[in-house]
Parts: C-alpha cells; sequence; structure tokens
C-alpha cells in the first residue's frame, strides 16, 4: 500500500502545471529530435541536459524533461521507419520490416497510431513492473556494500560484451575506453592530477557532455557526408489515420507478452531495446507460424517490435533508478544529468528523494499518454520535418552541439575537445567498435573505482571481500557464465559452419 | 583489414605510453591501500591484453549493405568538414556565435549539396534565431564576439 501513496504522491509531482509543460515539450521535442537522422535518444538527451541546467529547471522538472525526451525520440524513430523505411536508429530495423509494407498498402495512418499504441501498452506494462519491483529492488539493495556495486558494474560491462553478440571483444574494448577515460582528471582521494598533461581544462575530467555529443553528433556528421541520396520520398499518411478496435484486439496478446519480454530485456543491464526488439519480432514471427504474413504488413509484425521497444526503454530506467547502474547508453546519459544536480541515483533515492522517483515514474505515463495524443493531430507536421533536406539540417545539428557544448563550461577548448572526441569516434564507428559501451564505462568508471578503493580500505587490502558475501558470488557466477556466452556462441557458430561445410560436400 | 590493424597497434602504443605515464602517480601520503594509479593500470592492462588479441586475430567488420565505400572524394569531404569545424571551434569566441557560425555554416552546407542562395539564406536565419532562442529565451550564454556593439 506505501506505494500506491507514493504514486499518488508522485502523481501530485507530475500533474503540477510546470511539469506537465516540461513533459509536454520534452515529449514534442524527442519526436522532432528521434525523426531527423543522426539524431538518437543519446544526442537528444545530451543537447538538452546543458540547457535543462541553464534554464534552471528544479530537479525533477529536468529529469521529466530528459525522460520525456528520451519517449518522444524513442517515438520519433519510428516515424522514418515507417514512413521512410529508413530506421532512425538501430531499435527500430524491426518496425520497418512490416511498419513500411503497411504504409506502402495505404494504410500509414494506421501503422502509426497502431505503432504508437502498442508502444503506449508496452511502457505501460513496463511502468506497471517499476512500480512493483523498484521499490522492492531499492529495498534489496541497501544491503550492498561497495564490494557488492563494484561486483555489480563489473557485471554491468560484461554483461554488454555478452548480449551485443557478434564482437564481444570490441565491446569489451570500447567499455574498457570509457572506463579509462573517466579517470582522467584530479584523482578525489589523493589529489594527484591524473593523465591531465598539466592542462587546466582537464583538471576536473572530460565533461560528460562533451565526450556524448562528440561520439556522437560529431561523428554521425561526418558519417552522414558519406550518405549521397537527398532528402526521401516520405509515403503519404493519407486516410484512415486511427486503427479500430478490431485491429487493437487482433494484436492485443502480441502486446502483453512483448510488454512482459521487452520489460525483463530492459531491465538486464546491456540488452536494451535493440535485443528487445529483435526477439519480439523472432518470437510472434515463430509462434504466427504459416498464418502469418510477417515481412508483408502484418499487424503483428508491426505491433510486437514497438511494444517490446516502449516497454523496454522504461524497463532500462529500473536498474538505473534503484541500484545506480545504467543498462544502456540513454540512461547513462540520465545518470550524467543526475550528477550535474548532485544526485547519485541509488537505492537511497527511494527514501530520501521519492519526490524524484515517483514524479519520474508518474510522468512517464503521462509523456506515453501524450505521445498517443500527439500523434493524431502532428502527424502531417512530422512528416513535412521528414522531407528536410540533409543540406540544411546538418549545419544546424552542428551548431546546436557547438551550442550544447559551449554552455557547459563556456571554454573553447571543449569545443576542439568535441571535434577531437568526434573523429576518434568516426574511427571507431567506421571500424565497427560499438560506441555506447564508452559512454556506459565513462559512467561507471568513477562509481567502480570509487567502491574497489572503499571495499578495499573496508577490507585493509585484503582482496577476499570482493568473493566473500553470498551476494557477491552469485554475481561473480552470472559475470562468468556472460563471459561464456559469446565464446559458446562462437563455438557453436563454427561447428555449426563445419556441418554446413560438410554438408556442401 | 589493414587499416584495422594499424589502429588497434596505434591504440596499444598509446595505451602504453599512458601506463608509462600513470607510473609515477602516487599519493603523498595515503590511509587506503589502493592508490590513485591501481584503477587505470588495471583498466590499460585489460585494454592492452584485449587490443594485443585484437592484433592478431582482427574481428572481420561488417559493413552494412547500403554503405558506400570510401573513396578519395568522400576523404576529402571528411577532411574538409572537419577543418570547418574546427574553424568553428577556434573563432567560436572572438568572431561571436552568430558570425563563426554563418562562416562555417555556409560552406558546410555546401558540402552537403545544398545550393548557395539556399544555403546563404538559412544559415543566416537559422544562426540568428539559434542565438535569440539560446541566449535571450533559454539564458544559454553565448558570446556576441565583434558584433558586442549591437547590444550597447
Amino acid at each position: 500500500m506505501d506505494t500506491l501513496s507514493y504514486l499518488a504522491q508522485g502523481f501530485g509531482v507530475a500533474l503540477t502545471p510546470y511539469n506537465l509543460i516540461a513533459a509536454l515539450c520534452g515529449t514534442l521535442i524527442g519526436t522532432v529530435v528521434g525523426l531527423l537522422p543522426g539524431l538518437g535518444p543519446i544526442n537528444g538527451v545530451a543537447l538538452l541536459i546543458p540547457i535543462a541546467f541553464a534554464l534552471g529547471l528544479p530537479p525533477e522538472s529536468a529529469l521529466i524533461l530528459l525522460s520525456a525526451v528520451y519517449l518522444g525520440c524513442e517515438y520519433g524513430g519510428r516515424i522514418s521507419s515507417i514512413l521512410l523505411n529508413i530506421p532512425g536508429e538501430a531499435s527500430t530495423v524491426m518496425t520497418t520490416l512490416d511498419g513500411y509494407p503497411m504504409a506502402r498498402q495505404g494504410m500509414a495512418g494506421v501503422a502509426l497510431s497502431l505503432s504508437a499504441w502498442s508502444s503506449f501498452i508496452g511502457a505501460l506494462i513496463a511502468t506497471c513492473g517499476m512500480v512493483l519491483f523498484a521499490p522492492l529492488l531499492a529495498k534489496w539493495a541497501i544491503a550492498f556494500g561497495p564490494a557488492e556495486y563494484f561486483v555489480l558494474m563489473v557485471f554491468a560491462i560484461v554483461c554488454l560484451g555478452g548480449m551485443a553478440g557478434n564482437r564481444p571483444l570490441k565491446t569489451f574494448i570500447a567499455a574498457l575506453i570509457g572506463l579509462f577515460l573517466s579517470n582522467i582528471g584530479i584523482d578525489a582521494n589523493s589529489g594527484v592530477y591524473r593523465f591531465t598533461g598539466d592542462s587546466v581544462h582537464l583538471a576536473d575530467g572530460i565533461q560528460f557532455v562533451v565526450l556524448v555529443l562528440g561520439l556522437f553528433s560529431v561523428s554521425e556528421i561526418l558519417l552522414l557526408l558519406e550518405k549521397t541520396h537527398q532528402g526521401q520520398e516520405a509515403v503519404k499518411a493519407t486516410g484512415r489515420m486511427m486503427f479500430n478496435l478490431k485491429e487493437a484486439a487482433s494484436v492485443f496478446m502480441v502486446n502483453i507478452r512483448c510488454g512482459l519480454l521487452g520489460f525483463i530485456m530492459g531491465v538486464l543491464p546491456g540488452a536494451g531495446a535493440t535485443l528487445a526488439s529483435a526477439v519480439a519480432y523472432m518470437t510472434e514471427k515463430r509462434m504466427a507460424g504459416k498464418s502469418g504474413t510477417f515481412g508483408q504488413g502484418d499487424m503483428r509484425g508491426l505491433a510486437a517490435p514497438e511494444t517490446a521497444i516502449g516497454a523496454s526503454a522504461c524497463g532500462a530506467l529500473v536498474p538505473m533508478l534503484t541500484l545506480g547502474v545504467p543498462g544502456s547508453g540513454t540512461t547513462a546519459v540520465m545518470i550524467g544529468a543526475l550528477s550535474l544536480y548532485n544526485i547519485t541515483p541509488g537505492p537511497m533515492l527511494f527514501q530520501q528523494q521519492p519526490d524524484i522517483v515517483w514524479g519520474l515514474i508518474a510522468s512517464l505515463f503521462i509523456a506515453n499518454i501524450m505521445l498517443v495524443i500527439l500523434n493524431i493531430p502532428m502527424i502531417r507536421v512530422f512528416t513535412r520535418i521528414l522531407a528536410v533536406p540533409n543540406w540544411a539540417l546538418v549545419p544546424i545539428i552542428a551548431i546546436i552541439t557547438g551550442i550544447g557544448v559551449y554552455a557547459v563550461h563556456a571554454t573553447t577548448f571543449d569545443l576542439f575537445m568535441m571535434v577531437g572526441i568526434g573523429i576518434f569516434g568516426y574511427i571507431l564507428r567506421k571500424l565497427d567498435f560499438p560506441l555506447s559501451p564508452i559512454l556506459l564505462g565513462f559512467i561507471l568508471g568513477g562509481l567502480m573505482e570509487q567502491n574497489l578503493r572503499r571495499a578495499l580500505s573496508i577490507s585493509n587490502g585484503a582482496l577476499e571481500i570482493l568473493w566473500s558475501s553470498p551476494i557477491t558470488l552469485t554475481v561473480w557466477v552470472l559475470t562468468a557464465i556472460m563471459l561464456l556466452l559469446p565464446v559458446l556462441r562462437i563455438w557453436r557458430g563454427r561447428s555449426a559452419k563445419v556441418v554446413d561445410a560438410l554438408n556442401d560436400v | 583489414m589493414v587499416l584495422q590493424r594499424v589502429f588497434t597497434g596505434a591504440l596499444l602504443l598509446v595505451c602504453i605510453a599512458l601506463a608509462v605515464m600513470a607510473w609515477p602517480y602516487k599519493a603523498s601520503f595515503s590511509y587506503e591501500p589502493v592508490g590513485p594509479r591501481a584503477f587505470p593500470l588495471l583498466m590499460l592492462g585489460l585494454m592492452g591484453l584485449s587490443l594485443l588479441y585484437q592484433l592478431f586475430r582482427p574481428t572481420p567488420i561488417v559493413h552494412s549493405e547500403e554503405e558506400p565505400a570510401l573513396d578519395r572524394e568522400t576523404l576529402i569531404k571528411i577532411a574538409a568538414c572537419i577543418g570547418l569545424l574546427l574553424v568553428f571551434a577556434g573563432l567560436f569566441e572572438p568572431l561571436g556565435f552568430i558570425l563563426s557560425s554563418i562562416l562555417i555554416g555556409i560552406p558546410m552546407a555546401r558540402l552537403y549539396g545544398g545550393r548557395w542562395l539556399a544555403s546563404t539564406v538559412v544559415v543566416i536565419i537559422m544562426s540568428i534565431a539559434l542565438y535569440l532562442l539560446f541566449d535571450k529565451a533559454m539564458d544559454v550564454p553565448l558570446p556576441l564576439g565583434v558584433l558586442d556593439f549591437v547590444e550597447n
């Protein structure tokens, strides 16, 4: 019952006019940012951090704004995948498979509203899950000491590699780069300047916003140079805009199943929306069997990934809020934002600042409803935005990125650093390194080092503390499984190839 | 594949250099068993090992279907774009936000295939609009640079 009264309190926070406007602005900005090529939720949230700070928003409003942007971005990404057949980001690839064929059959409006509806149900399921499980997890997490935290973070990092599939080693290297980068600057415990090269600007480390915008925006700007095609013709969204009851009912079971699946995948660190949508689509395709027309505009094929994405976006907030350990690039960015406000997410947050936590959870409900409602009148405007050509868009993205970086510290050193990081990020991308592990590593690095040092201070340098408690042991076992997973997959892939080769002969 | 090896090698060298740099980091007096250099060295060590493995057994790069191969022309464009961004960073404070963003925005729009007139109009309008939006409406201070006299 406690939970319900807290939730009511949360709605009290979220329903103040100020925060409602924040949520509305967030969803609108997010949708537009998600629509634009090269800007995803990570850039969207990162760009808004310095602005929210400069505006002097109180922490709960800022967090509501940022989460609304997050949800909006996920939503905006689907518009370009359905109407243009261009997935805005990796997670919406699955949406194009059935969304675009539906649009071609003159059902663009239905496809869009149905996807919004699916995502809404997914988010609703996940938010309910969050309301149920987050306080429990937080209560449990209070028992965590520094050693447990350290091991948990090792697990989060290893999970990234284990889940990433085809390139575990590269993912691991990327995460290590991020972990290392977080060491730059003055060491809080001893006052030693590390890797600053005597530069004043590096004394308090690399600014998070600079790293994010360099890695994601600048490298994306460079990548866009390679694509020669000009603003593509979008499928016109005409005819019926709303799905009808029969259509909603036909995908209802899909929504429920994929919502649960997406939530679980979202909570697991490293899995995230991309994997959730892929698994949801594949599962539904298999379950439908011969009766489905997956790939040719089956509504279930559209609903499945969308529900999963919506659910996992909310699910990813669970480890971030309860443990302070982000599970995805975007939640890593949100932790960065919170640290600007001197708020450390973690189990204590539920007790010390319930306003923030429950206000956020409540505003997720509200932002999701807003997205469904906005969809109907705004669709035409959004399709207009899709027609903006790259030559007009890219300079504006570049300039806004510059503003975002400059807003943090008002030094041009940061601008140069952003370009440098951007070039590095571009090279990494060309060589097929994933970028979000760098972010995750960067956020976790500081926490990891602090917890490791604290743990070893407690034990006076004896390493046993890292595996002496039952919690740490369990997490180590899980970590070992995660480490073995890619090895196993490679091995199985190899033996499958051998079988294929034998069959060929 | 060769490029990847070169990059991995370079990264490995950087790793070693940083480790050498980290070696003398010691707290002048310390009351905890782990000093400031242990964690960075651990990270660099793990990274070094992974890079070494990567150097000998590079993972093949999977290209997505619509990604064209890098040709000379694109490389020149990319270099030009980086140059423009650096100019932007350098002139941001001396010239001020509006002028520097117009200065780099127009050639950038051209790089992405815009026409002269359209690019010029769009970039000038957007630069001024963004200045007003961020500096005036959202309280993000942006430098005016040589346009300072407009304020007074």
